[in-house]
């Protein structure tokens, strides 16, 4: 099948969702392509999922410009989307006078890249804003908030669709070619795209895709930062997020606790160089590490509380001989006109997003006409949040109406049978076990799907009439079952 | 002339909490004979023991596949004991059956399975159902 | 919203949930309400279709549904009331209880509740096991539920962790379903299943168990595709060049349970982190009035038969509440595991009635005693040929013998 589009993006991670989404505003016909079989599977899901401020870049760079304009466009972008936002705060917290020193050069970094709020505060006023935090001074960044990574992308994603994006899932790219007018794209399904514009969002894999057009000057380091997640029992311990001052030449910001916008704790990320950009294993040297630093940190910790550990790759330019950080990579290339590339976003891509999708909209727009869509729809259907976040009388509401409220699968995170069928039905048609816990946060909780699992195999069978070989848990090589007993 | 082998082999007695580490003498010729048990301290052990070494009596529990019914397999058992050494003819005979709903805690579902002295039953009620939605 | 009363309600409806309702109308409760998450009576007993069960109680060994069924008979019977398919999602210190079911949700009044909800298994995420993510890891107990309730086989080639008797069931099972079961790894120097079962399960078909031996990383970016697993030293660390590859598709974790206590912590509980469950006192109470609890939610026993008769118990003494007969007292005995113990409970008691107390021991030992002393004096000793972690250890004390007792410690010499 040969497909011709106005926009092929590869690449289905929070940067080509957040483009798309934007691109789906005119009437230009564009195919996402992912190698997944869902969006959002590589550092997309895999992060602290904070809204970065903007003190830690540089003036003048992209991460600076588009970390500052992404926060200040994530408040709405989060209404329209329904997902939630929370404009938590952070403390970067100094112990000692060189600490101190590095502060107020971040504010004043910071307000050069117009962070917004900055405050330098003594013991007393960091007490207020977070009780026991350690530390001798702080910079307060009011503007830095947490975010469901994944939820975004998704919803980013779900909301293009609605707009007529169409998402190719688990069409690996294998080669690409430029003929006189159009690029030609052709993936591991033996399909072909041809379109006049080509964007790069392929993150972890980016350079790859540059080499499939003999773009060879550059290269990604991925740079694994491993994660634990604690039981929700210790939801509401930090009421905004506490990072070290940052140390020089690190990768990372240092091992922290994050609160997530789903009442979770993560403690990490740890920083490492490895071989691959599909490495997402957990190691015990460094889960063992970030258990002593949690328990340093958080003193209420029990070793019950670890329910769960991830790791998460970093999309790094510099060799790790050479570490640090580089600016993003956006470029619309003068070799190969129509392609538009994007390298090395690595933190604070999130937080940048929505504004890259800004500034790659402006460079496509140089290649096809951007005609306002009549009917374009900002808005994501459904409400913020899950049903057991809400009051107990709009509960007894909902379930009056829908007896699938009424029904609660995941016993851990009291997710209903309603947001299971949900996520089953989404709308980008994953059917992945995985799909289902990224939408649902059904077998997130601390049972991590021992009790929910098996439930949710039996809707599947009942009401979907999957067979044993049908479950996969998130890719075509990762079947669930070997077959049936009898 | 007689060719045999005295072996010792040690067992723990599963009748009682206690848990006797026995220790037995056996004879391994055409027929294996317990010369000795010691470690017992009740007389069920050696008893227990001897059968244990000569020839083990199990219980098998397993499911055999329904249809028809509010679950796809109703779970069985031997109603008593069979030789260790029937266990994989008596799974075959399992797993070659398929029974009809309802059925009932303790219904008879295979007589006496591959020449043995038992029978397989059922330890749950599978309901019939109208809507049969596969499996 | 609907607002309802109940004299008593039983949060629960497995072994425990079951076995307290049916005592409870015994001791003459009249409004008992039983409310089960679940469509079916039975908990997990209805996916344990092994034998086993009831030795103590009735004398011969049952499976878990048939179990099930003797109660769950029973219950029906005596006429009690259930609503099934209903999930309690939260309960306050003064036992009203938010209910969530298909036919609505629901506010209850109760004026006595029994904890009944059981534990559920530790995962690969709670050990912060190493490696990748595949599929294909899987706690035991939801492989059984896999394999004996909805006739799905989850893997052809399975490694197990942890010599748990879940564990130990399902290596039997995946075998004589023709599944190869390669080893049993477990990291302590023991096993913690009983011995008939590693006879039973495991030496019956051949299957190795490897003692003081861990799984320490998983393999496989999509299914899993093995494990590498190392000897432990006395520090459960692994030693260095003792690592082996086992190429294996599924792994099955028996690596502990812990009871299930978030509406319990919700309704701010007292706790005692040894047991994961509530403080208790001789009448099964919690520190809030009117809440009792047992079963696996209270601690996690070995055999269902104990979990029935501490259920029976929590029934007749929610009764007593009810009835006036029972009052939260000033001041208590306390219960202290000393030398030798891992955990005791109840953790304290009145002195006004005679008592069992529940423990496990840290390590196995042979021809020791177990002994309750107030300080020196010697107030009960019981007699073990065997002690085990894995297997829980009852002794009864007399409340005539505890004199001005302040303070008990038990203890195993």
């Amino acid at each position: 099948m040969m497909k011709k589009c106005d926009v092929i993006i590869i690449g289905a991670g929070v940067v080509g969702n957040a483009i798309a989404r934007e691109l789906s505003r005119y009437e230009v016909s564009i195919a996402v392509l992912e190698k997944e079989l869902d969006v959002a599977m590589g550092a997309s899901s895999r992060n602290s999922g904070v809204l970065h401020s903007g003190i830690h870049y540089k003036p003048g760079t992209l991460r600076a410009r588009l970390s500052v304009q992404g926060n200040a466009m994530m408040k709405d972008l989060c209404s329209d989307l329904k997902i939630k936002i929370e404009y938590i705060g952070k403390l970067t917290v100094a112990q000692d006078e060189d600490g101190i020193e590095t502060l107020h050069s971040l504010k004043e970094q910071g307000e050069a890249n117009n962070v917004p709020g900055l405050e330098i505060l003594d013991q007393e006023q960091m007490q207020q804003i977070q009780p026991g935090v350690g530390g001798i001074k702080a910079l307060y960044s009011p503007s830095t908030g947490i975010i469901c990574p994944y939820g975004l992308s998704i919803a980013l994603a779900e909301n293009a669709a609605a707009n007529g994006v169409e998402f190719y899932l688990g069409h690996g790219v294998t080669n690409i070619s430029k003929n006189s007018r159009e690029f030609v794209v052709n993936t591991a399904q033996g399909e072909e795209f041809e379109a006049p514009v080509l964007i790069n969002s392929a993150g972890l894999f980016s350079d790859r895709v540059c080499e499939m057009l003999g773009i060879d000057e550059y290269r990604i380091y991925p740079c694994r930062g491993e994660y634990l997640v604690l039981d929700k029992r210790l939801k509401g311990t930090l009421s905004t997020l506490v990072y070290p001052a940052p140390r020089k030449g690190g990768a990372g910001l240092g091992i922290h606790l994050t609160n997530t916008v789903d009442g979770n704790i993560l403690i990490g990320p740890s920083s490492e160089y490895v071989d691959e950009p599909d490495d997402f294993a957990s190691t015990s040297e460094i889960m063992t590490q970030l258990k002593k630093e949690g328990h340093e940190l958080l003193p209420e910790l029990s070793t019950t509380d670890f329910i769960r550990s991830f790791s998460g790759l970093r999309a790094k330019q510099n060799p790790p001989e050479v570490g640090g950080y580089k600016d993003f990579i956006i470029e619309s290339r003068d070799d190969f006109p129509g392609f538009i590339n994007l390298v090395g976003i690595e933190s604070p891509g999130l937080t940048s997003a929505p504004a890259i999708g800004l500034m790659a909209k402006e460079m496509v727009g140089r290649f096809v006409d951007l005609k306002d869509k009549d009917r374009f729809v900002s808005e994501r259907p459904g409400s913020v949040g899950f049903f057991h976040e809400l009051p107990e009388e709009k509960k007894a509401d909902l379930v009056a109406k829908n007896p699938d409220y009424g029904e609660v699968i995941c016993r851990c995170e009291q997710i209903t049978k309603k947001e299971i069928l949900d996520a089953i039905q989404n709308p980008l048609r994953n059917s992945t076990i995985n799909g289902i816990k990224y939408r649902s946060r059904a077998m997130m909780g601390r049972c991590q799907g021992g009790f929910c699992l098996p439930r949710i195999v039996e809707i599947l069978k009942q009401e979907f009439g999957y067979k044993p070989e049908d479950y996969l848990l998130q890719s075509k090589g990762s079947p669930l079952f070997s077959g049936r007993v009898r | 002339m007689r060719e045999c082998k005295m072996t010792e082999k040690e067992l723990i007695c599963v009748i009682c909490p206690n848990g006797c580490e026995l220790k037995a003498l056996i004879e391994e010729g055409s027929q294996t004979v317990v010369r000795k048990i010691s470690g017992a301290l009740c007389e069920k052990g050696p008893a227990w023991a001897e059968q244990e070494l000569i020839n083990p009596m199990r219980t098998i529990a397993s499911s055999i596949i329904v249809d028809g019914g509010d679950y796809p397999l109703v779970s069985v058992r031997t109603d008593a004991a069979i030789p260790l050494k029937s266990i994989s003819n008596v799974m075959k005979a399992i797993k070659s059956i398929k029974v009809k709903a309802p059925v009932k805690v303790g219904d008879v579902l295979i007589r006496e399975p591959a020449g043995t002295s038992c029978n397989i039953i059922a330890t749950r009620h599978v309901n019939e159902v109208f809507d049969d939605s596969g499996i | 919203m609907q607002n309802i009363k109940h004299d008593l309600v039983v949060i629960g409806g497995g072994p425990a949930g079951l076995a307290a309702a049916i005592s409870a109308r015994r001791n003459g409760c009249r409004d008992v309400l039983l409310i089960e998450r679940a469509k079916t009576y039975g908990g997990i007993l209805n996916q344990c279709i092994h034998d086993g069960f009831g030795l103590h109680r009735f004398g011969e060994t049952l499976t878990g549904p048939e179990y099930a069924q003797l109660y769950i008979d029973e219950f029906k019977a005596q006429r009690l009331e259930a609503m099934l398919g209903t999930i309690v999602l939260s309960m306050d210190s003064g036992r009203n209880l938010y209910v969530s079911s298909r036919n609505g949700f629901k506010k209850i009044e109760a004026g006595a509740v029994i904890l009944s909800m059981g534990c559920r298994e530790r995962t690969a995420g709670a050990i912060s096991l190493p490696g990748t993510r595949p599929a294909g890891i899987y706690t035991a107990g939801a492989a059984q539920n896999f394999i004996n309730l909805q006739n799905i086989m989850v893997g052809k080639q399975a490694v197990i962790m942890g010599s748990g008797d879940i564990g130990l069931i399902m290596a039997r099972r995946m075998t004589l379903e023709g599944a190869k079961v390669e080893s049993v790894f477990e990291i302590l120097p023991y096993a913690s299943g009983l011995p008939r079962n590693i006879q039973q399960c495991l030496n019956d078909y051949d299957i190795p168990l490897h003692l003081s031996t861990s799984v320490i990383n998983l393999h496989g970016k999509e299914r899993l595709t093995g494990v590498t697993v190392a000897e432990v030293n006395e520090g459960l660390m692994p030693v260095p060049g003792t690592e082996r590859y086992v190429p294996c598709d599924t792994l099955l974790l028996s690596v502990g349970l812990i009871p299930e206590n978030e509406l319990s912590r919700g309704a701010n509980v007292v706790m005692e982190s040894r047991t994961g469950g509530a403080q208790v006192d001789d009448t099964l109470m919690t520190s809030l009035p009117g809440v009792f609890s047992c079963g696996n939610v209270l601690h996690v026993h070995d055999l269902v038969d104990h979990v029935s008769e501490e259920a029976e118990l929590a029934g007749r003494f929610a009764v007593e509440y009810l009835d006036g007969g029972i009052q939260p007292r000033e001041s208590y005995i306390q219960i202290e595991p000393g030398e030798g113990v891992r955990y005791v409970l109840p953790q304290k008691v009145s002195g006004a009635r005679d008592f069992t107390l529940s423990l496990r021991v840290a390590a196995p030992s042979r021809n020791q005693s177990v002994w309750v002393k107030d300080s020196e004096k010697k107030l009960a000793r019981k007699k073990m040929l065997r002690l085990h972690p894995a297997e829980m250890v009852r002794i009864k004390v007399k409340a005539n013998k505890l004199g001005s007792a302040k303070r008990l410690c038990v203890s195993v010499k």
